[in-house]
């Protein structure tokens, strides 16, 4: 499956298919409306920002893609396919990866074997030749250990592989879960609220970090953001969501001053 | 050998240990193998003992401690092991047979539990679990044709062959000592596996083990199977420490008591289900020798003083205690610090 890579648009690819559609998708839990027909396109190897205040839906959105919401309505595909009857233990073999709005780390586990823990599904074997320990899985296993280490390097985590991930800074922890989530080689990138608990000069670099792996593992990115900085930073297209629906869509900047958008975030501060 | 693989910490000072950890594995070893030669009859079998209890704890920790779940059933897959050697052996068929069967029904049972209790958690699954030796004693009794009924079987297996000059209680000990070696060694292959974090994964978040691809409900089918299957051996094993099996053994006690001994050795550690394993075979010796009638009463005050101290268990707080003198050595040499 070849990633059609577009620069410079929005993603609103009139007439192209999108990488990422989502169309009408509404989602009901009991009394609340978290998500109301809401849609958009993300075009190939595009970041896309999603924005709105707490509560709006953007978390609940990630959590439709990855299964574990069922939406009541609407439709998300991913290269065409629709992913929402795909059950959520297969996303990852799709090439949907994700990091959580809250670090979900193995606490006891050193930070490599968190890393190892996104490269799940590209080990194969049975329970038998694990437990035999045979030299096919066991180099398998080193070469990948190898990967999770480059990409510790790149996130700037080098020195903490043995550390036990419990152990780190909240803003370390949501940086573990970003290489996690490369070691599975994903597609589709799902980062939600990447920066928080970073400091400003953090933040700066994790925006660079966010366009050089998308160009690097050729990815497309969806990142969920109260920062503006970041946002206006790194993202080709911004979707912004108040009370689960969609009210502005746009360049950052149009977003940012968008009327809705800041009488949102003004009337939550 | 095996012991050791749980010890290795990756921690910084691994390079400047691996001898000091070598000289430690060989020593334990060769103590190990000398034990039973200059031993008593009771103290061997107390040893066999210990190493048959700790390979079925060391299946209640796939489970429990790995994964995350809850089961009261161990006794009754230490039951099904346990009878599946002797019954073949009371009908004349091969040691080897038996222990097949005795596993493989182990682990067929325990699958076939396991995919409805997958989807329970908590008290539902204790309750579905707690079936399993409520079930298994009665009918232990009543099969009387096949398993000799309440007054048990006893049988003889795995005889000291004639060249080793061995007693029956010092090849026991062998035997037991080589299956316990070689399936501690399978389950610590496993944890280090992508099988072993993926039951992490599950036991501490399971939207996380999902979206790494693990399909939660497998996972946990399969950590009950094994644990059946290690609880199976293990009743294998027994039967080869004891040559007699009863309904008595098999009851919902012990797999209370193989629960305490895990929560006593420490969850995720090998060493630990060993150190459980003892604490259920020796100290009430201790208690009964200190006062035969209150024994009960003893082992519980015990049982309780451990768990107050060290409420991780004895492996973890063991575990603190030697790298704490190790970061202390460290310090004293380190120049200039
Ligand atoms: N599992 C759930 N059960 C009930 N309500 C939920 C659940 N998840 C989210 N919600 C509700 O949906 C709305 C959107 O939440 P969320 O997606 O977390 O917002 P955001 O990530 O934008 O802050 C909120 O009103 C929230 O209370
Ligand atoms: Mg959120």
């Amino acid at each position: 499956m070849a990633v059609r890579r577009e620069t410079g648009g929005w993603g609103v690819n009139h007439g192209m298919q999108a990488f990422v559609e989502v169309r009408d998708l509404t989602l009901r839990f009991s009394g609340v409306t978290a998500l109301e027909d809401v849609g958009f396109d993300v075009g190939g190897g595009q970041i896309c920002g999603l924005v709105g205040p707490n509560g709006a839906g953007k978390s609940s959105l990630f959590n439709c893609v990855s299964g574990y919401y069922r939406p009541s309505a609407g439709s998300i595909r991913v290269a065409g396919q629709d992913v929402l009857g795909v059950p959520a233990h297969r996303k990852v073999r799709l090439g949907i990866a994700r990091t959580f709005q809250h670090p979900a780390l193995q606490p006891e586990r050193t930070v490599l074997d968190n890393v190892l823990l996104g490269g799940h599904s590209t080990l194969p074997g049975s329970v038998l030749s694990a437990m035999l320990a045979l030299p096919g899985g066991r180099r398998r296993e080193r070469a990948l250990a190898a990967e999770a280490r480059e990409l510790l390097a790149l996130l700037g985590l080098a020195g903490v592989e043995r550390t036990p991930a419990g152990d780190l800074p909240y803003g370390s922890q949501k940086r573990v879960e970003i290489a996690r989530a490369l070691l599975s080689r994903p597609r589709l990138l799902l980062l939600d609220e990447p920066a928080s608990g970073l400091t400003h000069a953090e933040v700066g670099e994790l925006g660079e970090l966010i366009t050089r792996i998308r160009a690097d593992h050729d990815l497309t990115v969806i990142v969920v953001e109260h920062h503006m900085g970041l946002i206006s930073a790194v993202t080709d297209h911004v979707v912004a969501l108040v009370g689960g629906r969609k009210v502005a869509e746009g360049t950052a900047q149009a977003v940012q001053s968008d009327p809705v958008v800041v009488s949102a975030y003004l009337g939550v501060a | 050998m095996s012991l050791m693989i749980d010890l290795v910490k990756p921690d910084g000072g691994a390079a400047r240990r691996p001898y000091g950890r070598m000289l430690t594995g060989a020593a334990l070893v060769i103590v190990l193998a000398v034990f039973p030669l200059v031993m008593s009859p009771f103290a061997n079998l107390q040893v066999t003992l210990t190493l048959v209890y700790a390979v079925a704890i060391l299946g209640l920790d796939i489970l429990v401690g790995w994964t995350g779940q809850v089961s009261l059933g161990q006794s009754a897959f230490f039951g099904i092991g346990a009878y599946g050697v002797a019954v073949c052996a009371d009908r004349g068929w091969p040691v080897w047979a038996g222990l097949l069967f005795g596993v493989v029904l182990a682990g067929v049972v325990g699958c076939l539990v396991a995919v409805p209790a997958a989807r329970l958690r908590g008290y539902a699954l204790g309750m579905i679990t707690l079936t399993l030796p409520v079930v298994a004693v009665p009918l232990a009794k009543r099969l009387e044709v096949v398993t000799g009924g309440a007054q048990g079987l006893n049988v003889t297996i795995a005889e000291a062959p004639e060249w080793t000059g061995l007693a029956a209680d010092q090849w026991h000990y062998y035997v037991v000592a080589a299956g316990a070696a070689l399936v501690f060694a399978l389950a610590a292959a496993l944890r280090r596996s992508h099988f072993g974090r993926a039951f992490d994964a599950v036991r501490v978040d399971e939207a996380l083990a999902t979206a790494q691809g693990v399909h939660v409900t497998r996972y946990k089918v399969l950590a009950f199977t094994l644990s059946a299957v290690y609880g199976g051996f293990a009743g294998v094993l027994y039967v080869v420490a004891v040559q007699f099996i009863s309904p008595e053994t098999l009851i919902l006690t012990l797999s209370i008591s193989l629960l305490a001994g895990l929560a006593i050795g420490g969850l995720r550690s090998l060493l630990g289900c060993v150190l459980g394993a003892a604490f259920y075979v020796v100290v009430p010796n201790v208690t009964g020798e200190v006062s035969a009638g209150q024994s009960y009463l003893l082992y519980g005050v015990c049982l309780l003083a451990v768990m107050l101290l060290m409420p991780r268990g004895v492996a973890p707080a063991l575990d603190r205690v030697v790298r704490n003198v190790a970061g202390r050595r460290g310090r004293a040499v380190a120049p200039g610090d």
